[in-house]
C-alpha cells in the first residue's frame, strides 16, 4: 500500500546516505555530451542529416542521464513519475510530428 | 492531543469563502456549474428561437455569432467540466475511503479559479464586447486584425484563468487516487467512476498545457502584437488548429469518460448486478484515453493535410469505437438477468446507452475522411457531437444528480418529478438533435445566422427549436424538483437505495466532516456490497478511532482568483486605459493583480498550516447519533 | 486526514517522503513536470514549424553566438549539480550545507538569467524584437517562458533559504526543498533541449 511504503523502507533498508560520485559523473558525463553537441555544429564539417541525429541522440542521452541519476528515476517508488513524464513525451512527440510535416504555407 | 495554536472555524458565508473541504467544494462546482448551465442554456434557446424561420431577425449576426460562441464556451469549460468535477469532489474519497483529497488548499484554488474565470468571460456579456469567433476561435479570425473588438481577450484571458483551476484539480485527483486509497482497496478494486476520474485526471493533466500554450500565443498576438497566427508576418493559422485540437480532441474524452464512469455505477446498482466485464471496462477506459490524443487532425481534414495524414488520423478515430462498444455491452450485460429498478437515475443511465450509440455512430460516419469532405461544417457534425455530449455527456450528469443527490444533501430528489423531468428532456433532446442530422445531409452549414427560405430547411429547424424549448422546460422542472427537494427534512440514510456497493454508501448521508470515523478495510471490488453479501452491516475498520487532523480553511484561493481576475482585465485594457506615468494603466493594474496572487502564493508558502483536530468525544459522539 | 506521523527528536531517513503530506507533495509535483513536458513541448513544435519565417528580421544563424549559449549552459548545468549537492546535504542532515548549496544554486540561476537578459538586449537591437516575425515572436516566447521559469525558481528558491532558516529542518519544510530541487532539475532539461534545438540547429545551415 502506498501509505505504509516510507515506513516498511525504512524499516527494512540499511541507510546509507549516497555520496556525491555518482552525482558528479554523471554531471561530466553531461558536460562530455554537451561539448560533443556544440563542438558537431561548430565544426560545421558533418553532413547537414547526421548533425540532426548526433544533436538529437546527445540531447535525450544528457536529458536521460540527468533524470535517471540527478532526479532519481531509476530508484524504486518512481512508477507513476515515469509514466507521466513518458507519457508525456509520447504526446510532445506527436506534437513535433505535427509541426514538422502538417504545418505549410 | 491539543494544539497550542487558536482553530480556525468560519460560519456561513466565510466558511464557504474559505473552505477547503472536498463536499463542500464539490456543492460549490455544483452551483456554479449549474448556473453557467442555465445560462448557456439561454444562450442555446436565443439560438434556436433566431432559427426556428428562415430570414428570421429575432437577433442581429453579430450577436448569433456571439451567442453560438458563448453557448459552446460555456457549455463545454464553465458548465460541463465543473459539473464533472463536483461529482468527482463530492464522490471520490469517498469511493476510496479517503478523508479528503491530497491538497485541499489547492482543490479550493481550483474552484476560485475556474470561477472567476467564468466570471471574465461573461462580463463580456455586459461591457458589450462579446467573444464572437466561434468557441474554437480560429486564427485568424480570432486576430485582431478580423476581431479587432475586446471580445476575444475575454475568451483568451477567461479560458486562460479558468483552464489553470482544471489542471490543478486533474494533478490533485491524480495524487488522491494513487496515494491515498483505503488499506485493501488495490487499483482492480476501484468502483468505475473513481477509475474514470483518474483517466480523466491523466488526459486533462495532459491535454490542458496545449491549450494554455495555444491561449498564450494567442493572447500574445491579440495583446502584444506577436506573429503566431497571423499569415503576413510569417504566421500560420493551421498551427493554431493543429495546437487548440490538440487539446479539444482529449477535452471531449474528458467530458465524456466521468460519465461512462457514473453510467457504470448507476447501471449495475439498478440492476443489483455486478458491472459486468469490470477488467475490460478499466482496459477499454485507458485505451480511449491514450487513443484520445491520436486523433486529432479529423477535425482538420479538409485543411489540405494531405491523404496519407488524412488516412491515419481516419482509422485511429475508428479505433477509438471499438474500446467504447466494449463499454456498451458491457452495460447492457450488466442489465441482463439483473433485478432492475427503474429509478430517475436509472432512467437516465438507460437512456443514455443507446443515445451515447447513435452518437457514437455518427462519430464513425465523421471518421472517414472523404465522407467527411462533405459533413464538415454542416449541421450532421452538430447532430454528432450534441448526441455524444448532451445525448451522453448531460443524460450521465442528470444520473449522477439524482444518484448522488442524497448523498450530497441528506435528501433524494423527487422521483416522480424525476421520472417527468427525465421524459421531457430526453424526447425534447431527441426532437432537437435527430432531425438536424437530416439538416446536415440536405447541406445546411454550421454557424449560420439566416437560411434562405424555400430550400427546405424551414420545418425541420422549426421541430428542433420546439425540442430545444422542450429541454427548458425540462431543466426547469429539475430547478423546481432542487426546490421542493431542500425544503425537505435532511432524513436521508447512509444508504437510500439500499443496494450500494461502494464505500461512499457506507458513512451518513451526507457525510460528517472527516468522512470516516475510522479508515475501512476493503476486502474487494464493490467493497460494501461484498461485505452486505457475507452478512455484516457495515465495513470492518482498518484503524482505531483516534484524533483526525484536518486542514484548515483559507481565504487565500479566493483572493488569488480575484487576483488574475483583475490582472486580466488590465492587460485586456492597456491599450485604452492611458498611462501613469511611464506606465500603461491597464499595465499597472495587471501587475497590481498578479502582484496579489504571487503574494498569496509566499504567504502560502510562508505561512506553516498546521491544521487542527477533531477530537475522539466529538467523533464517538457523531457514531453514536447515526446508527 | 489521518493522524499526523510527529516524528519526536530523530528526523527521518529520507525526510520528504516521511509523512503523507510529502509524498503526496512529490507524486503531485512529477506529474505537474509531466504537464510541464507538453507545456514546453508544445511551445517546441510551435517553434519548429516557424522558425523559417523570418520575413525581414535577422535569421537563427546569424543571430547567434555559440560561445555565449556554451557559457550560459554551463552555468545552469552546474547549478544543478549545486541542487543536487544540496538535497545530500539535507539527506544528511546538514542544514547549514544544504542552505549554502541553495545560495549558490541561487547565484548560478540568476548569473544565466543575467547574461540571457544582456542576449535579449543585444538581439533587439539587431532588429530581432518580439513583434519582428513569427520567427521572433516564437523565439521570445518559447526562450522567455524558460526564462521566467527559471527566474521562478530563483524566487522560490530564496523563499525557502528564508523558511530553513527560521524553521530549521522538519518534515515540513524537507518535502518543499524536495520539489524545488526537482524543478530545477527539469528546467535544466528543458534547456538542455533549447540550447540543442534552437541555437544548435539555428546554427546549421
Amino acid at each position: 500500500m502506498a501509505s505504509n511504503h516510507g515506513a516498511a523502507e525504512q524499516r527494512t533498508k540499511h541507510h546509507k546516505v549516497e555520496g556525491p560520485k555518482k552525482h558528479v559523473v554523471a554531471f561530466i558525463f553531461s558536460i562530455l555530451l554537451t561539448f560533443i553537441a556544440f563542438a558537431t555544429v561548430i565544426s560545421g564539417e558533418i553532413n547537414k542529416d547526421f548533425i540532426y541525429v548526433i544533436l538529437m541522440g546527445t540531447a535525450f542521452l544528457q536529458v536521460f542521464v540527468q533524470m535517471a541519476f540527478w532526479m532519481h528515476m531509476k530508484d524504486r517508488g518512481h512508477t507513476f513519475a515515469i509514466i507521466g513524464i513518458l507519457f508525456g513525451v509520447v504526446i510532445v512527440f506527436t506534437a513535433v510530428i505535427m509541426a514538422e510535416y502538417w504545418v505549410w504555407w | 492531543m491539543a494544539h497550542a495554536h487558536a482553530v480556525k472555524r468560519y460560519s456561513g458565508f466565510m466558511d464557504w469563502l474559505t473552505t477547503v473541504d472536498h463536499k463542500k467544494i464539490g456543492i460549490l462546482y455544483l452551483i456554479a456549474g449549474g448556473f453557467f448551465f442555465l445560462v448557456g442554456g439561454l444562450e442555446a434557446i436565443l439560438i434556436r428561437i433566431q432559427l426556428w424561420a428562415p430570414q428570421n431577425d429575432f437577433v442581429g449576426a453579430d450577436t448569433y455569432n456571439e451567442l453560438i460562441t458563448m453557448h459552446g464556451t460555456t457549455m463545454i469549460f464553465l458548465a460541463a467540466m465543473p459539473l464533472l468535477f463536483a461529482f468527482m469532489n463530492a464522490v471520490v474519497p469517498l469511493q476510496i475511503g479517503a478523508r479528503d483529497v491530497a491538497f485541499p488548499f489547492v482543490n479550493s484554488l481550483g474552484f476560485w479559479t475556474f470561477f472567476f474565470g467564468g466570471l471574465l468571460l461573461n462580463v463580456s456579456w455586459i461591457v458589450g464586447d462579446v467573444p464572437d469567433a466561434g468557441w474554437t476561435a480560429y486564427a485568424p479570425l480570432a486576430g485582431t486584425t478580423y476581431s479587432n473588438d475586446h471580445g476575444m481577450d475575454y475568451y483568451v484571458l477567461g479560458l486562460q484563468i479558468a483552464g489553470i483551476g482544471t489542471l490543478i484539480g486533474g494533478i490533485n485527483f491524480l495524487v488522491t487516487i494513487i496515494n491515498m486509497r483505503a488499506p485493501g482497496m488495490t487499483f482492480m478494486r476501484m468502483p468505475l467512476f473513481t477509475w474514470t476520474a483518474f483517466i480523466t485526471s491523466a488526459l486533462i493533466l495532459f491535454a490542458f498545457p496545449a491549450l494554455t500554450v495555444g491561449l498564450a500565443a494567442l493572447m500574445f498576438d491579440r495583446l502584444f502584437s506577436a506573429n503566431f497566427f497571423d499569415p503576413t508576418a510569417g504566421g500560420n493559422a493551421v498551427l493554431w488548429e493543429h495546437i487548440f485540437w490538440i487539446f479539444g480532441h482529449p477535452e471531449v474524452y474528458i467530458l465524456i469518460l466521468p460519465a461512462f464512469g457514473i453510467i457504470s455505477e448507476v447501471i449495475s446498482t439498478f440492476s443489483r448486478k455486478r458491472l459486468f466485464g469490470y477488467s475490460s471496462m478499466v482496459f477499454a477506459t485507458i485505451l480511449i484515453g491514450f487513443l484520445g490524443f491520436m486523433v486529432w487532425a479529423h477535425h482538420m481534414f479538409t485543411t489540405g493535410l494531405g491523404p496519407v495524414a488524412n488516412a491515419l488520423f481516419s482509422i485511429a478515430t475508428m479505433l477509438i469505437a471499438v474500446p467504447t462498444g466494449i463499454k456498451i455491452f458491457n452495460w447492457l450485460f450488466t442489465m441482463w438477468g439483473g433485478s432492475i429498478k427503474f429509478t430517475s437515475a436509472n432512467l437516465y443511465a438507460v437512456g443514455f446507452v443507446p443515445t451515447f450509440v447513435m452518437g457514437g455512430v455518427t462519430g464513425v460516419m465523421l471518421a472517414s475522411a472523404p465522407a467527411d469532405f462533405q459533413y464538415h461544417d454542416t449541421y450532421f457534425v452538430v447532430a454528432h457531437f450534441h448526441y455524444v455530449i448532451v445525448g451522453g455527456l448531460v443524460l450521465g450528469i442528470f444520473a449522477g444528480l439524482h444518484y448522488w443527490w442524497p448523498k450530497m444533501f441528506g435528501r433524494v430528489l423527487n422521483e416522480t418529478l424525476g421520472k417527468i423531468t427525465f421524459w421531457t428532456f430526453f424526447i425534447g433532446f431527441h426532437l432537437t438533435f435527430f432531425i438536424q442530422h437530416f439538416l446536415g445531409l440536405l447541406g445546411m452549414p454550421r454557424r449560420i445566422w439566416q437560411y434562405l427560405d424555400g430550400i427546405g430547411f424551414n420545418e425541420m429547424n422549426m421541430i428542433s427549436t420546439v425540442g430545444a424549448l422542450l429541454m427548458g422546460v425540462g431543466t426547469i422542472l429539475f430547478l423546481m424538483n432542487v426546490v421542493v427537494t431542500m425544503a425537505k427534512p435532511k432524513n436521508a440514510p447512509a444508504d437510500p437505495w439500499e443496494d450500494g456497493r461502494t464505500l461512499e454508501w457506507t458513512i451518513p448521508s451526507p457525510p460528517p466532516e472527516y468522512n470516516f470515523a475510522q479508515t475501512p478495510l476493503v476486502r474487494g471490488y464493490d467493497a460494501y456490497w461484498k461485505e452486505k453479501m457475507e452478512g455484516h452491516k457495515g465495513m470492518t475498520p482498518a484503524e482505531p478511532i483516534g484524533p483526525i487532523h484536518m486542514p484548515s480553511p483559507s481565504i487565500l484561493p479566493f483572493f488569488m482568483g480575484v487576483g488574475l481576475f483583475v490582472a486580466g482585465f488590465g492587460f485586456m485594457y492597456a491599450p485604452d486605459w492611458g498611462h501613469i506615468g511611464a506606465l500603461k494603466t491597464g499595465h499597472f493594474i495587471g501587475i497590481i493583480g498578479l502582484a496579489t496572487t504571487l503574494l498569496c502564493m509566499v504567504l502560502r508558502s510562508m505561512i506553516d498550516d498546521h491544521g487542527f483536530h477533531i477530537e475522539e468525544d466529538e467523533i464517538l459522539k457523531d457514531l453514536g447519533g447515526k446508527a | 486526514m489521518s493522524a499526523h506521523t510527529h516524528v519526536e527528536g530523530q528526523l527521518p531517513h529520507e525526510p520528504e517522503k516521511a509523512t503523507l503530506e510529502g509524498r503526496n507533495k512529490v507524486l503531485g509535483f512529477w506529474l505537474f513536470l509531466g504537464g510541464e513536458t507538453v507545456l514546453f513541448g508544445t511551445l517546441f513544435a510551435a517553434y519548429l514549424s516557424l522558425r523559417d519565417q523570418v520575413l525581414e528580421g535577422p535569421t537563427a544563424n546569424h543571430l547567434f553566438d555559440l560561445m555565449l549559449v556554451a557559457i550560459a549552459t554551463a552555468i545552469l548545468l552546474t547549478s544543478s549539480l549545486t541542487s543536487v549537492f544540496a538535497i545530500q546535504a539535507m539527506h544528511q542532515k546538514n542544514v547549514k550545507s544544504l542552505i549554502g548549496w541553495l545560495i549558490v544554486t541561487v547565484v548560478l540561476g540568476a548569473s544565466f538569467l543575467g547574461l540571457e537578459i544582456y542576449e535579449f538586449y543585444h538581439y533587439v537591437h539587431e532588429g530581432h524584437g518580439f513583434t519582428t516575425s513569427a520567427f521572433s515572436s516564437s523565439f521570445y516566447t518559447l526562450v522567455g517562458f524558460h526564462g521566467a521559469h527559471v527566474l521562478f525558481g530563483i524566487v522560490w528558491i530564496t523563499l525557502l533559504i528564508i523558511q530553513l532558516s527560521r524553521k530549521g529542518l522538519n518534515v515540513v519544510t524537507a518535502p518543499k526543498v524536495y520539489v524545488a530541487g526537482m524543478y530545477w532539475h527539469f528546467i535544466d532539461v528543458v534547456w538542455v533541449f533549447i540550447f540543442t534545438v534552437v541555437y544548435l540547429m539555428g546554427k546549421v545551415v
